[in-house]
């Protein structure tokens, strides 16, 4: 076992796939010399070669396309975007293109599309985004958003030896905020499972990425005052862990949606019709959406802390949906 | 076997395409320190006309101005092609042809669904091009590269069960038209509809492929219209810096659905295009299949060599609407008249004819057979089922049983470096 922060664990996750499998090659911008703009692929191309490190211009459509092209040829490219917010420069590769190639003409897209979304470090509209609903939306894509070092260690190893095109969004406030115990030796964190993150028999919690950090903190204080949170990681968000969702529901008959992104076209509808189509019978309460606000992440601190959910939201759903 | 790089020649002409002859471009930056740069133009005869929206009373229409009574020039004699070789790509072009013109038949019957789209006199750029392919090359065809698909290895009733959305066509009837491919055996990478996407990903499959230690060459097209977006640019910039062997056909047919190429772009060329990118340029008579085919095969060498891209801008024209529900009305009828004339295939006939490589009647034969090859296609295609509708189920994702995927040349090699899986170094970082 190893102390490894969530960014030192993807590194890693990575390093080892390219060890493991000489087809899997690394491409994006920054990436070689520099090691990327948040160093996960530092010290990569000293290792590994410019062959296998390819840092590229800036242009975003051409990093997508020439990873799906490589991809053809029998290689397993990690496609970085130096931040998620960027991916709309390369929206019609993915949807269009590498989304859509397995179910049209039989040509799987085993990428992997990587890097730092999310909020709550002062980035502003551009540098905090959480794009993920875009790409749930999309069929043929898989979209992963680890909360733990060790989830996204497994995870990104999963992702890279998965035949489909995976999006994989690392929230980038947990890249060096939280360490763990992460095994050294190989283990894949599959995709499409959550996992139970905290059990508990009162009120469940549906959440992924940084959330699932404040949820715990919740859970926590919660805990003294005698409620019980149940806090669901998904980890993979398309697809989703249908029977994850349900048993939650059947287990606590209560349920808070929360994510970091904004409130309308997030997945929390997407889940909250899930629960309606596999467990409405077990609800003894409404489900409860904890979002961001909709609108662009603002960058002023005290703004950004209106726009995202806190923890005081969480507090106080959880004590108003136990006592419906 | 690798042709020994052929030296660009020296420019010649001035900047001025009026005249008829041989010569190159020269395109020079006035009043700053020279900079010479050269297209070299395998035509031989450059015509200078303009395509402008002008009133005429109550309407607004295109009206075409310059010289259109050159006469047609003979086809030029290719370097590399033998008898046998020309009779093949006649004969592509002549199955390219006949094969739209059924298609057109089937439309008119009801038989296909959704439209059609012709490559009406651009035969010798699809099928001369794609001709100098090999076997480990990639073809990434558009829309009116069909004869490049038949070249590559597909028949006329694959593209056939396309349009009518057959059980049994390419796609399964998932898609339609030339959007298919092939990635085990033809090497072919299937088109989306917005242009200029497949660049990059050709690109990319060259980049694979280098990465298992071979550089191929990759080709693909991409028309007057389709070249103005984005990603044309991003794909080609990125060829360019990686050295990439990307062969791209830009086919300046002169419309983009009903747009000029007057108002896609300000550049006389498009060729021209190839300085910002920093590559060759090559100019080359798109109804001429010894020169499309020259052209693609001095690139296609350069591309296995690892010398990275070559823009071939081919100029003809489309001879038929933008699909088969445009009329193309807005075309002025001169400019029809003067490409009518320069029919690819009446010109490559014509001049097989005159060497003596074909006879009247075997010209004759060879029409027949391939109109026996297409209608057998063609009714084979009409008697084949329709897919259930339960088969538009399922195949979103690739499980771990559908495909195996692996290296396509060799396992690439790894090299092994002394360094180990060091702690990143702790420097600022953009966003803490």
């Amino acid at each position: 076992m190893a102390q490894l922060t969530y960014l030192e664990a993807i590194r890693q996750g990575i390093w080892e796939e390219m060890e493991r499998d000489p087809s899997v090659f690394c491409i994006g911008e920054d990436i070689g010399i520099y090691g990327g703009a948040f160093k996960v692929t530092d010290g990569f191309i000293d290792r590994f070669g410019p062959e296998r490190v390819v840092d590229t211009p800036i242009a975003e459509s051409a990093i997508v396309g020439a990873a799906f092209g490589a991809s053809l040829t029998g290689m397993r490219p990690v496609a970085e975007f130096q931040f998620m917010d960027f991916i709309g420069c390369a929206f019609n590769q993915i949807v269009n293109m590498v989304a859509k190639a397995h179910y049209r003409w039989g040509a799987p897209a085993p990428l992997v599309i990587r890097g730092p979304s999310g909020g709550n470090v002062h980035g502003g509209p551009f540098h905090s985004q959480n794009p993920e609903a875009w790409f749930v939306h999309a069929p043929g894509l898989k979209v992963v958003c680890p909360a733990s070092a060790h989830d996204a260690k497994g995870l990104i190893k999963a992702a890279i030896r998965d035949n489909n095109p995976v999006i994989f969004f690392e929230h980038k406030y947990l890249y060096r905020r939280i360490k763990e115990e992460v095994p050294v030796e190989d283990y894949v964190v599959p995709l499409g499972k959550a996992r139970v993150a905290r059990e508990g028999r009162d009120v469940s919690v549906i959440t992924y990425a940084a959330m699932v950090h404040v949820a715990l903190e919740a859970a926590e204080i919660l805990a003294k005052e005698g409620t019980e949170l149940e806090v669901v990681d998904l980890r993979t968000i398309s697809p989703l862990d249908r029977e994850a969702i349900a048993q939650t529901v059947r287990k606590t008959n209560k349920v808070i949606v929360l994510h970091e992104d904004v409130r309308t076209g997030g997945i929390a509808g997407e889940i909250a019709a899930i629960i309606n189509e596999e467990a409405f019978d077990d609800l003894d309460g409404p489900i409860v959406r904890i979002t961001a606000q909709d609108s662009p992440v603002p960058f002023s601190p005290p703004q950004e802390e209106y726009f995202l959910p806190k923890l005081s939201d969480v507090m106080r759903e959880v004590r108003r949906l136990k006592a419906y | 076997m690798a042709k020994k790089k052929k030296n660009v020649p020296k420019a010649q002409g001035r900047h001025n395409s009026n005249g008829q002859g041989r010569g190159d471009t020269q395109l020079h930056i006035p009043n700053s320190p020279q900079r010479t740069y050269t297209i070299v133009d395998h035509r031989l005869e450059k015509p200078s006309f303009t395509i402008r929206q002008i009133r005429k009373g109550d309407e607004v229409c295109y009206e075409v101005t310059g010289d259109l009574t050159a006469p047609v020039p003979p086809i030029h004699e290719s370097k590399y092609l033998d008898k046998k070789q020309c009779l093949e790509i006649y004969r592509w072009m002549l199955l390219n042809r006949k094969m739209e013109t059924a298609l057109e038949n089937l439309y008119k019957q009801g038989k296909v669904v959704g439209g059609v789209y012709f490559g009406l006199g651009q035969e010798a750029c699809s099928c001369a091009s794609a001709y100098a392919l090999h076997k480990d090359d990639w073809l990434g065809p558009m829309i009116r590269n069909q004869g490049s698909l038949l070249v590559r290895g597909f028949s006329a009733r694959d593209i056939m069960m396309q349009y009518m959305a057959k059980a049994g066509s390419p796609t399964k009837g998932r898609d339609a038209s030339s959007h298919f491919g092939d990635i085990e055996r033809r090497n072919v990478v299937a088109p989306i509809s917005t242009l200029g996407d497949l660049i990059p990903v050709l690109a990319g499959v060259a980049l694979g492929a280098r990465l298992q230690g071979r550089d191929i060459a990759v080709m693909t097209y991409i028309g007057d219209g389709g070249q103005s977006t984005g990603v044309t640019y991003e794909g080609l910039n990125f060829a360019a810096v990686q050295d990439l062997g990307l062969v791209l056909f830009v086919e300046n047919n002169l419309w983009g659905y009903s747009t000029p190429a007057d108002m896609q772009f300000r550049v006389k060329d498009l060729a021209e295009r190839a300085i910002a990118y920093g590559i060759p340029g090559v100019i080359v008579d798109g109804t001429d299949a010894c020169q499309i085919y020259d052209a693609a095969h001095e690139a296609c060498e350069r591309a296995r060599l690892g010398e990275g891209p070559t823009l071939i801008e081919a100029k003809m024209m489309r001879m038929k609407g933008h699909a088969i529900h445009d009329a193309a009305e807005y075309v002025p009828k001169p400019l029809v008249e003067y490409w009518r004339k320069r029919d690819p295939i009446a010109r490559f006939e014509k001049y097989l004819l005159g060497k003596k490589w074909l006879t009247p009647q075997e010209n004759e034969k060879l029409i027949a057979d391939v109109e026996r090859e297409l209608e057998a296609d063609r009714d084979f295609a009409v008697a084949s089922p329709m897919p259930e509708p339960e088969s538009a189920a399922g195949g979103v994702y690739c499980d771990s049983s559908c495909h195996e995927i692996k290296p396509k040349y060799a396992v690439p090699k790894v090299r092994v470096a002394k360094s180990g899986v060091a702690t990143p170094r702790q420097t600022a970082v953009h966003l803490k």
